[in-house]
């Protein structure tokens, strides 16, 4: 991973490097038809310069942005870098993403150009079309259910391609000498951020921050051109991008795509990725799979695997930071590994995994345990779109369940007196699109940039991160009250999909329960309860009885902490519906919105505190097709067994 | 492959079509007509003998009056006592309302033998997977692999169909009719049963299998809602009589469909 | 989970019977091992003609009662032939007649009587059954014929380094194991990986949906009764060389009933577990569990071998109906 940065300082150069020193190796591949189909460095060359030169042949110009708007596709991926070839940003809009929601980006940005994945997405874009009158180029990849389209605006990416080639001989020189007009400090993208209030906010990133950063961790971690990475998160979120593009241009290694969003785990089985990365909501819908499935099985097996996963969580994460432990164990641990642990590792396609990273948000101690337990290098990774990603991310032999990690080289970290974390670092963004009031709220005259997030230091010079700033508050009694910590905690049993749990100013701690369908429905079956759906098992008192049992354990985990013993959940209603992205009631990467969901079931929340047993609500719901309707049920709430405080133990 | 969508000539023409299971009168005297690459539907209530009209055309029953043509090789020929494998070979392809598939198969294996019709190496060469039939094979794999992605189901290849969803097998049916690479689809009921997003996604396999492929689709639905949006013409049947044929718009006029169909129960 | 429990229970029950020999010494191990192979190799035959069985009652749901007879009859015409030739072309025409028989029963027997009774057709097996005795014996005689597969039938001494006074095996019988195990391998490949196979499969799981997607019935049946014909000769040659040609060999095959209750009706791997399972379990009962009874209750001890495998097959039915690979017959609701 030699190389000058200084005159690679651009992704389209280095995209020109690899196609010179390793032009025959795989760049990208997608499953297509059952059958893996590869794209060399050398082929995405040419895809790549035939776009370039069809997206300038159609008056793509310097500084101008282009949407790109689908899933993980080798075509987008290429769209991405052609943009840049002429010095043009790309802006990846998320795919799921509502045909109103991508209006905003695309005004803010003035876009001109889109590239859609398909016919589901070249849908979005027409029926916005009215509203961006600056839109006149939509590409597209898949031409499926698209023939009869007549608009004026539509073109498949092939006859871009071919006006392309057609451009690039008329003007052999153009494509090379844009390239090279490229520098480090030009803008590479342009990524989105859902915000929790107003508009979304356009991060501008330089060449130079994305390409040092993805640099300095692949160095960090030993990357090179022989690793493999799935490609499977919306490209639109940063934390894929930066895997499936930045990295990749960097150190030259494979990304593959993934045949649809149901195929991932069989697609990893049959790629083998080494490099791996997955938010924990991800990680923990893998767990719950396996849960199921194990509870499913024998009792011989169920039986074993009870046993090495004991076993797995006395060890395991030791023997992977290469701690002492007895030769017996390490010997029933390497059995466990023949008969549990490495089958696991390849059900869940990761069996050559040498580097896993998670993040977005904080990760339950137990389910990263149980990962690094068997044989897993996963490891927790702090940053954000305004970073360039890297920030912190934990070295091997240093991994802890409850801490980020030390500053990667190259950043400098400081807390404010409120603790909040600030950074400086050289993968900062440039700024907000047009939007230099928060640019200047978020980045100071120093060039600090203000995270938002509360944490300390530990005594190791790990970052330890507790909340939001704004998000931490304080019971009615003054003691500590952090909603995502004990929302985390309760969300870890399998059963638990969401927690919402309030607090602030009040004298006791209530939460709303969002149960797991799957993991619960399952629990029903075997039980032989008959239900008709969410709803209605959302009624029954089994299940109540059985969310109440995970609240009493989390009480019970609570009380032992002097700082959070209060914190312990006294009341909880489970919500009637599922918490949705498309309600408002989620962000697009799937993070409660607590202030939201507050006002919007004010009743609720009062009754919580009223001390109701059951209270009555009326809610409009947004089904999938865009229609809306209503949900009318009566909610049951319950109280939870609570502990009273331990003793205060001091920790080390 | 996919030739413009315009309309064309007559594929299949039923003449007089009378059929009764010992006393009860099944169909009395149908006649109606299919063209090319249009979405033809025969609506009728419970028991208007729907069904029999589409097992008639397939070979499963054999009507004791009135014939069947079918366009072959580029004339209307008719079919004569023809079984359902005969049938088949002519052309026309078939789901069913009750899911008939092999439900212990592979998702896979259940597409790939709608294949077995196209297969042109003899039994003996395949069974011993020799030479031609092992390309064959293959060849005949790719298609299949086409209509997987197509229906969008690649993530259940290796599913046995019997622990798929519903929908899904639906789907699964759809497919393998598909694999023949029919001139005629028949379509018996393919929203049966289906929740109200299975049903849009079904309408739009059928609508771009229509489209894209050129396929002529004849179905059969009980859900008149369906229907009207995605047929080009209506064949309405009532106790085993047809009482109404034209577009949407004019059976939804026709004052005989209204009394027994739309006005009645629905 | 617990209504596996008689199943687990009846499984417990069988593996001790099987190890009890070794554990309480009854048995020195060079010994106990020479009666579990020899055991093995007669279930493989068993296997063959239960797969027979197996392989046309998934085609067709037919239980054909003449497989029995098949055997026989193949096991006779290869027999006469090669006294007027070499023995591979007598097994060659041998493969003839039987694929010539396979098309002749499905024109006249299972044609007429398709979407018939079951039990129509039951009985009409029955009847191809009788014929095919009769008609056999017609044709080809009834004295007791010899098959020479020309190879040594005296026993050889194998793994004398690993038990004392080593194994004695029946050279024939190990070829004949072989010859049965590639067969079986043969017909799995054929079944899972060839277009044919597929198409039998599609007309084992529902005859009308396959008939409407073309796929041609009467063609497949007689591919299926070719192929039970082909596994019927090949158990008929090794069993006549081993036995003799007679018509005691058409009862030998009503073992396979057992054999295709234990494994499953519809399972071929289950006509290869049960075969196996059937002959080894008749072997030990032979030659372990016979002197108990004999010493305990003080019985002649005979013909253990006759009843054993009906009796396991019962246990069978009461436990595992469904065999120990069949499918389960859960009607959703």
């Amino acid at each position: 991973m030699a190389f000058d940065i200084d005159k690679l300082d651009t992704f389209p150069k280095l995209l020109a490097h690899h196609a010179q020193v390793r032009g025959s190796l795989p760049a990208i591949r997608e499953k297509a038809l059952g059958v893996w189909q590869t794209w060399a460095w050398g082929r995405l060359a040419d895809e790549v310069r035939a776009l370039a030169c069809g997206l300038a042949a159609h008056g793509l110009t310097r500084g101008a942005h282009l949407a790109i708007v689908g899933d993980n596709r080798p075509r987008l991926y290429a769209a991405m870098c052609a943009a840049q070839c002429l010095g043009a940003i790309p802006v990846p809009l998320y795919q799921d993403a509502a045909a109103a929601e991508m209006a905003f980006p695309i005004q803010n940005a003035d876009i001109g150009f889109a590239v859609a994945e398909d016919q589901e997405q070249v849908d979005k874009l027409l029926e916005i079309l009215p509203q961006c009158p600056l839109l006149k180029h939509i590409y597209f990849d898949d031409p499926r259910g698209l023939r009869n389209y007549a608009q004026d605006a539509l073109m498949s990416y092939e006859r871009l391609q071919e006006a392309g080639r057609e451009f690039d001989a008329k003007n052999p020189g153009f494509f090379d000498a844009e390239v090279a007009r490229g520098k480090g400090a030009d803008t590479a993208a342009m990524f989105f951020t859902s915000g929790t209030t107003g508009h979304p906010k356009g991060v501008v990133l330089t060449n130079t921050a994305l390409i040092d950063r993805a640099a300095a961790a692949a160095k960090m971690e030993g990357l090179g051109d022989s690793d493999v990475v799935m490609a499977y998160l919306p490209p639109a979120w940063i934390g894929q991008n930066i895997f499936s593009y930045a990295q990749p241009f960097v150190t030259g290694y494979c990304i593959c795509c993934p045949e649809s969003a149901e195929t991932i785990i069989a697609d990893m089985r049959e790629i083998g990725p080494t490099y791996y990365f997955a938010p924990p909501r991800v990680l923990e819908a893998l767990l719950t799979t396996v849960s199921i499935r194990m509870e499913d099985a024998g009792a011989f097996k169920r039986r074993m695997y009870a046993y090495f996963m004991d076993v797995a969580r006395r060890v395991g994460a030791k023997i992977l930071d290469g701690s002492a432990v007895s030769t017996a164990d390490r010997l029933l641990y390497a059995l466990g590994d023949v008969l549990v642990y490495g089958p696991l590792r390849n059900v869940l396609g990761m069996s050559r995994v040498r580097v896993a990273y998670t993040a977005g948000e904080a990760i339950g101690p137990d389910l990263f345990v149980f990962y690094r337990s068997i044989g897993i290098n996963l490891k927790q990774l702090y940053g954000s779109t305004e970073t360039s990603v890297f920030v912190c991310i934990q070295p091997n032999g240093q991994v802890k369940s409850d801490t980020v990690g030390p500053a990667v080289p190259g950043v400098e970290l400081k807390f404010t007196p409120q603790r909040e974390l600030l950074i400086r670092s050289p993968g900062l963004f440039k700024e907000y699109y047009k939007n230099p009031e928060a640019t200047a709220e978020a980045k100071d005259a120093e060039g600090w940039f203000h995270t938002g997030d509360a944490g300390y230091f530990d005594p190791d010079g790990h970052v330890k991160i507790i909340d939001r700033v704004k998000d931490v508050g304080r019971l009615s009694d003054a003691t500590l009250f952090a909603p995502k910590y004990i929302e985390n905690k309760l969300k870890f049993f399998p059963y638990v999909k969401e927690a919402v749990a309030f607090g602030d100013g009040r004298d006791r701690v209530c939460v709303f329960i969002n149960f797991d369908m799957e993991a619960v429905g399952n629990w029903a079956e075997r039980r032989n309860l008959p239900y008709s759906g969410y709803v209605d098992l959302a009624s029954r008192d089994e299940v109540y009885a059985l969310v109440g049992e995970c609240i009493e354990k989390v009480n019970l985990d609570l009380s032992q902490d002097p700082e959070l013993a209060n914190s312990q959940v006294h009341r909880f209603l489970v919500l009637h519906k599922e918490l949705d992205a498309d309600d408002g009631e989620l962000t697009r990467t799937r993070k409660v919105r607590r202030g939201y969901i507050g006002e919007r079931y004010q009743p609720l929340v009062t009754a919580l505190y009223e001390g109701l047993r059951t209270v009555h609500v009326e809610a409009q719901v947004k089904y999938e097709d865009g229609r809306t309707g209503s949900i009318s049920a009566d909610l049951k709430i319950r109280d939870a067994k609570t502990f009273p405080a331990a003793a205060a133990k001091r920790a080390a | 492959m996919s030739e413009g969508r315009g309309i064309g000539e007559v594929i299949l023409e039923v003449e007089g079509v009378s059929l009764s299971f010992g006393g009860v009168r099944a169909l009395n005297d149908v006649s109606f007509d299919v063209r090319e690459h249009e979405v033809r539907a025969i609506i009728g209530p419970n028991g208007a003998g729907k069904s029999s009209m589409l097992n008639v055309i397939n070979g499963v029953y054999h009507p004791q009056q009135g014939t069947i043509r079918m366009k072959m090789d580029g004339a209307l020929r008719e079919f004569h006592d023809m079984d359902p494998h005969e049938v088949a070979l002519a052309g026309i392809a078939r789901t069913f309302q009750n899911l008939a598939l092999f439900k212990g198969m592979s998702v896979l294996d259940n597409i790939m033998t709608g294949r077995n019709l196209r297969m042109h190496t003899n039994l003996l060469l395949q069974a011993l997977h020799f030479g031609p039939a092992a390309k064959e094979e293959i060849a005949h794999r790719e298609a299949v692999e086409l209509i997987i992605d197509f229906l969008e189901i690649q993530a259940y290849r290796k599913t046995p169909v019997g622990r798929l969803p519903y929908g899904l097998q639906k789907r699964v049916d759809l497919g393998r009719a598909l694999a023949m690479d029919p001139n005629v689809l028949l379509l018996d009921e393919p929203m049966a049963g289906m929740n109200v997003e299975e049903k849009q996604d079904m309408c739009r396999f059928i609508l771009d299998v229509n489209d894209q492929m050129g396929t002529t689709i004849v179905l059969i639905e009980h859900d008149m809602s369906v229907v009207m949006d995605i047929s080009d013409r209506v064949v309405v049947l009532d106790y085993g009589k047809k009482i109404g044929d034209g577009t949407p718009q004019e059976v939804r006029g026709n004052q005989a469909v209204i009394d027994a169909y739309l006005g009645v129960s629905h | 989970m617990k209504k596996n429990l008689p199943s687990i229970v009846l499984g417990f029950a069988l593996l001790a019977g099987l190890v009890a020999p070794l554990a309480t010494g009854a048995s020195d191990p060079g010994f106990y091992t020479e009666v579990l192979l020899g055991g093995l190799m007669a279930g493989v035959l068993y296997s063959l003609v239960a797969l027979g069985f197996a392989l046309i009652f998934k085609a067709s749901g037919v239980f054909n009662f003449a497989q029995g007879a098949m055997v026989l009859f193949a096991a006779l015409a290869v027999a006469r032939l090669a006294e007027r030739m070499p023995l591979w072309a007598a097994i060659l025409i041998g493969i003839v007649i039987m694929v010539a028989l396979a098309w002749i029963i499905e024109r006249l027997v299972l044609r007429p009587l398709v979407n018939q009774e079951g039990v129509a057709l039951l009985m009409a097996t029955l009847g191809v059954s009788y014929f095919l005795d009769g008609f056999g014996q017609t044709v080809w005689g009834s004295d007791i014929y010899k098959i020479e597969l020309g190879i040594p039938k005296e026993p050889v001494m194998i793994l004398d380094g690993m038990f004392k006074g080593g194994i004695l095996v029946n050279k024939e019988d190990f070829v004949a194991a072989l010859v049965a195990a590639a067969l079986v391998g043969a017909l799995t490949l054929f079944f899972q990986k060839t277009a044919t196979g597929r198409a039998l499969r599609a007309v084992a799981d529902d005859h009308q949906a396959a008939q409407s997607i073309g796929i041609p019935l009467n063609r497949i049946w007689v591919i299926v009764w070719s192929v039970a014909g082909i596994v019927a000769l090949v158990a008929g040659v090794i069993w006549g060389s081993k036995l003799g040609v007679q018509f005691s060999l058409s009862q030998v095959a009503l073992k396979a009933l057992p054999v295709v209750i234990l494994g499953g009706f519809t399972s071929v791997a289950g006509a290869i577990v049960g075969g196996l399972i059937i002959g080894v379990g008749e072997k030990m009962a032979e030659v372990f569990l016979g002197p108990v009874l004999v010493k305990a209750f003080d019985l002649a001890g005979g013909g253990i071998e006759n009843w054993f495998a009906y009796v396991l097959a019962l246990l069978f039915l009461l436990v595992r109906p469904e065999g120990l690979f069949g499918e389960k017959h859960i009607d959703r609701v």
